[in-house]
Parts: C-alpha cells; structure tokens; sequence
C-alpha cells in the first residue's frame, strides 16, 4: 500500500449543561476514533477512553492488510475491559454501569489498494463530503433509526422523539457488541467526519455540510463545528475528528513537506 | 474537605466558582455580575477580593467568601453573615465583630462549612457552580447530614434573573448576631459516601429497572441489540453471510476470479455497507473507462431458501442496468433489487466491456 497523505484536525468541548466531558477521541493515523461515553459517576468518560487507550494500542502496530480483523479484536479488547471496569464497580454499587458509542475510521490495504474501513457501534456518527456534499455513512444503533428504518416515524420526527437518545448497541452492553463495518474506496471520500451526537443532535446536517464545505484547513473545521454546536446550546459534550485525504503519494517525505508548507501557510511565512 | 455544596433557597446571591464562593444581598446584583465572570473563569480568591472592594468597602454591608485550597479553607465575612466552621479540632463560629472591618479566617482540617444569612433553611439542594439564590450555603460533609442524595437537584442558575420586583434590603443590622446562629448539629467521622462525586446531577434509577437502565441523563443504552440486521432486499431471504463451501466461481473478463462463498459486491469504485467484521464482502474494482458502470453496481451472494447452493446476483440500482445471459435463455435485464438465480454458464454483462461468467467453484 502506497502511503496516504491524510491531514487531519480534532476538537472537543464539554459543553454548556454538562459538567465532565465524557467524549474521547483519537488521532493516531491511519487510525481515528471518536467515542462517547455514558453513565456519568465518572464511569462514561472512563470508558470512552478505554476505547481509545485500546485503539492507541492498536495504531502502534497496525496492520493495514488485517484491518477488519485487527478493529474487532480491539472493539473485543476495549469491550471486555469496560464490563470488568463496571462488575468491579456494580460490586460495590448496584446498578452501576458505563459504557460508550464508538466510531473508527482506519485505512486498510485491500489487496494492495488502500481504502477506508469504518466501524460504528451507537449514535456517534461518521460522515463523509463526497462530491461536494455530505452523506451520512454510519447507521445510528438507536430506537428512533429502528423506528425510521421501519417506516414508523419520519427523520424530522425523530429529532424531537422522546427515546431519541436511548441507543441499542454500545460497548459495555452485556448483551455482547455488533459494530457495523463499512469498506469505501478511498477516492469517494474527499474528506472524513467522525462527530458524537453533541454535534449532530445540536447543529443541521445542512451546517455541518457547510462548514466542512468552507473550511479548508481540517483542524479549523474540526473547531468551528465544535464550537457551532456549543453555541445552539451545547447540551451535550460535542466532538468532532475531520480527516482529509490529501493525495495518494510515493514516499513519507513528501507527506512532511505537506504538512510543513501547511504550517507555512497557516503563519504566514516560511519556518 | 470535599467541596460539595448546598444551599437553601432564599434572597442572598451565592456565586460559585471552582475555588470560591461569595455570597452578597440581593441588592448587590452588580457586583454578581462581575464576579460571575471571575469565579467561572477559575479566579483566585485574592482576584475575586480585588473585583469585591473595586467598588468600595462603604458601599459591601455584607459579604461572605469561602475558598477551598488545596488543605487550607479561607474564609472572609462581613456583616450580617455568619459561618460555622467544623474542621477535626472541633467547631468555630466566624462572624464580624462590632467594628471590625471583617473576620478572617485561614483553616485547615476543615470537615465543612455552613454559612448562614438568613433563617435556617435545609439545605437539600445541590449548590453546583454558576449563581444562586440562597439563605443558607454548607460545604462539605457535615457528618450528622442524612447520606441521601437531594430529591431535587438544582440546575445551576447561568445568568442573573431580572427581578421582577425591588430587593428586599437584608436586615439593616450591621451588629453581627452570633447568638442567633442556629446551632447546626455536627459531629465528625468519615466522609459520607458521596453519590456524585463528580458533582453532576444524581441519576434517580427506578428501582427493579432493568440491567441496562437510563443513566446520565441523555445518550442512554437501550434495548438489547438484535443480531446483525441487514435491511433485506425485497423479495428475497436473508442470505446466510458467509458459507464454508463457495457456490460458484466468477471468472471476470478482466481476469479476476472470485469465489462466491459470501457476499461479492462488484462495481467502478464499489462501496460495503453494514457488515460485520466476520463476513466483510469480497469487493471487486472494474475500471469503466465510460463510466457506464456505476460505483457499487451488482451484488452476487451465495443463495438462501429454494435457491440454496447456488449463486444470486442483484443489480443494485445501477445507471445502466446489467444484463443476464443464462445458457439457452435470451439476455435479460436484471430489475434492480430482485435477486436472480444463477446458472452455470450464465454471464453477466455490466457495461463498458465487463462481464462476468459464472463456473462451478
């Protein structure tokens, strides 16, 4: 596999209602993770980032040949992590529990062609700008998603159902996990959001696409759409990764010489 | 000491920031303001006692400040309030003396701290930081205070309400009373089992909910998940995802040959939707120079139901269309989403020179 010029910018923000930003993300190319944890008592934000102390794991001795395979086994990893992080907890507090959405973006070869391998387990969403437009890849694990896909109630609908943010696949379920798995060539993927819901449940897709359409420098758009969505009201921790696939190029020199002239250009004189 | 906080609800304004707290009269919403944005902004005590006298000390009747440092708790009140500190030496009630321009307090070991200004309200409601409106703020853990979490947790209050009508003025008795401070019942021991210690609101759980209940508020674990659900193509039966023995073999014109033991997608630049991780596609890339083969164009998986064993080829939804020559049948158009049985023999032609032959594996 060819090395791949990926560009790429992060931010986070707690929000204006919360108190602990439960959120965690990783950028550690080729390997990208947004999680979003839940069940407050500082379990959510510790399990989210196991996902990603699991997934940094993964990032140090990645093998892009084994991709699909290598994501399971640390979604397993991460998994089994979090319920022994919860049954030593539930030990001493009944009832208590942690557990965390995730979404992966990784390169893989495929058969000496690099592509995008996604994953997605709960509401955290990966998007993509293709064409000039967004498209949303990941299918939410949610009850309003069910009740969409079932045709019983319209997308408009549920952005105000009751049960919107009840998810039905999470790592630390003990029902076991079930990520969705998504193979896209890289040439149909000009540029790459994985967001959790703080995002997309306070800004329109239609902001979304506008921001990732206008801002050229991935770790500005990462930042405006964080900061858009704490500005609608920010109730919830919001995160967003975007990652830009710059060119497909020959050698890692070329990729630093990118990255330096984007520095560059971002200060405004040579370094 | 733990700096979780109470309050009871009354005129005084408590602002609460990370390291300190002041509580002012009711009449005094100015200076809030500006000490709102001080405290949220993480502001020393020293900073805040800046802001506090900037408008001069003639015109501060009554103020109460109580900052938490890393072992040492300050406290600084003048007028009209009152603090009962317990620390594990034993109980001290901090009030200013006739003429005094304040008492100052520098304590450690503190266990906690209850400042009144008015009444003796129960402080059941949780004093997060942001703006309140209180009679009686207490910090930390009066070990002799019920362990049960606050029925009612208070939102913070983020911006000063307009009063809809004219501050009381707080009783216009400069002469501290410390005989009137209600006498709190203390004692001292361990720490209560805080049931927040990060301070967020307390998740109220039914009892007898199920495993997987409600938890922080908002993103909640629902249902159990089903098993994997592909969204079925109409008029066909769930494929298995992957069979141990190929069902046939695709030789394409391009060269390629594909085993068709699980799903094959073939197209320009085919994309794989919601799979899981132990039945990836097979995915398989023809170049179309005229693009008249679409990116994910034709889907062929091993066959379920009556057409088990063999292999079921479903366009999906291409621009131009694929055409199906089955041996000793004429060429048809697949209808895109209607699965077709294959038959040795049989080639399928996606446009711009591609084909595939179906073989026995």
């Amino acid at each position: 596999m060819k090395n791949v010029d990926l560009h790429h910018g992060a931010a986070s923000d707690v929000g204006l209602v919360r108190k602990v930003n439960e959120d965690s993300f990783l950028v550690a190319p080729p390997v990208f993770v947004v999680a979003d944890g839940m069940g407050g008592h500082s379990g959510g934000d510790v399990a989210s980032q196991m996902v990603v102390e699991e997934f940094q794991r993964l990032a140090e001795s990645y093998d892009p040949t084994r991709g699909a395979e290598q994501v399971a086994d640390t979604f397993a990893r991460a998994q089994a992590r979090i319920i022994d992080f919860g049954n030593a907890h539930r030990a001493m507090t009944p009832g208590w529990h942690a557990g965390t959405t995730a979404v992966v973006a990784v390169l893989v070869d495929d058969n000496g062609v690099a592509k995008w391998l996604l994953a997605n387990l709960g509401d955290s969403r990966i998007y993509r700008i293709t064409d000039g437009s967004l498209e949303q890849i990941s299918v939410d694990h949610s009850v309003v998603q069910e009740l969409i896909d079932s045709g019983e109630i319209t997308a408009e609908e549920a952005a105000t159902h009751p049960e919107r943010h009840v998810i039905t696949r999470a790592l630390g379920s003990p029902e076991g996990i079930h990520p969705d798995f998504f193979l896209l060539p890289l040439g149909s993927v000009e540029r790459l959001l994985l967001c959790s819901d703080g995002v997309t449940g306070m800004i329109e897709d239609k902001e979304i696409e506008e921001i990732l359409e206008t801002v050229a420098d991935p770790r500005d758009a990462a930042d405006r759409l964080v900061r858009a969505a704490v500005a609608a009201g920010g109730r919830d921790n919001a995160t967003a990764v975007v990652v830009d696939v710059v060119g497909l190029v020959k050698d890692a020199s070329y990729d630093s010489q990118r990255q330096l002239e984007s520095l560059e250009s971002k200060l405004g004189g040579r370094l | 000491m733990s700096t979780d906080a109470r309050f009871a609800p009354g005129d005084w304004y408590a602002v609460v920031g990370d390291h300190v707290t002041v509580v002012l009269p009711g009449s005094q919403r100015d200076r809030v303001a500006a000490l709102w944005d001080l405290a949220d902004a993480g502001a020393t005590a020293d900073a805040v006692l800046d802001a506090l006298l900037a408008g001069g000390l003639s015109t501060l009747d009554h103020v109460a400040l109580v900052a938490h440092g890393d072992d040492s708790t300050r406290l600084i009140v003048r007028g009209a309030p009152t603090a009962t500190v317990a620390t594990t030496e034993g109980e001290e009630i901090v009030s200013a003396s006739a003429g005094a321009a304040w008492a100052e307090r520098l304590v450690t070991g503190v266990t906690s701290v209850r400042v009144t200004l008015a009444g003796d309200g129960d402080v059941e409601h949780a004093l997060t930081a942001g703006i309140a409106r209180v009679s009686v703020v207490e910090f930390g853990t009066p070990p002799a205070a019920p362990a049960a979490p606050a029925e009612e947790p208070a939102a913070p209050v983020m911006a000063v309400e307009p009063d809809p009508e004219p501050e009381p003025e707080p009783e216009p008795e400069p002469e501290p009373t410390p005989e009137s401070v209600p006498e709190a019942p203390m004692s001292f021991g361990e720490p209560e089992d805080d049931p927040t210690p990060t301070g967020e609101t307390p998740v109220v759980e039914a009892p007898g909910a199920d495993d997987w209940p409600d938890r922080d508020g908002n993103t909640v674990a629902g249902p159990p998940a089903r098993d994997f659900d592909r969204p079925p193509i109409p008029g066909q039966e769930m494929a298995p995802e992957v069979v141990s023995d190929p069902v046939a073999s695709l030789v394409f014109s391009t060269g390629d040959v594909v085993l068709v033991d699980r799903a094959v997608l073939v197209g320009r630049a085919p994309e794989a939707r919601r799979f899981a991780s132990h039945d990836q596609p097979h995915v398989v890339t023809v170049s179309s120079p005229q693009q008249e083969i679409s990116s994910t164009h034709l889907e062929i998986r091993p066959g379920a139901g009556a057409d088990h064993g063999s292999a079921i080829a479903t366009d999906l939804g291409s621009t131009n269309g694929t055409v199906l020559a089955q041996p000793g049948l004429d060429p048809e158009e697949l209808k895109a989403g209607i699965a077709v049985s294959l038959i040795p023999g049989a080639v399928l032609d996606l446009g711009d020179g591609v084909t595939i032959q179906v073989t026995n594996p």
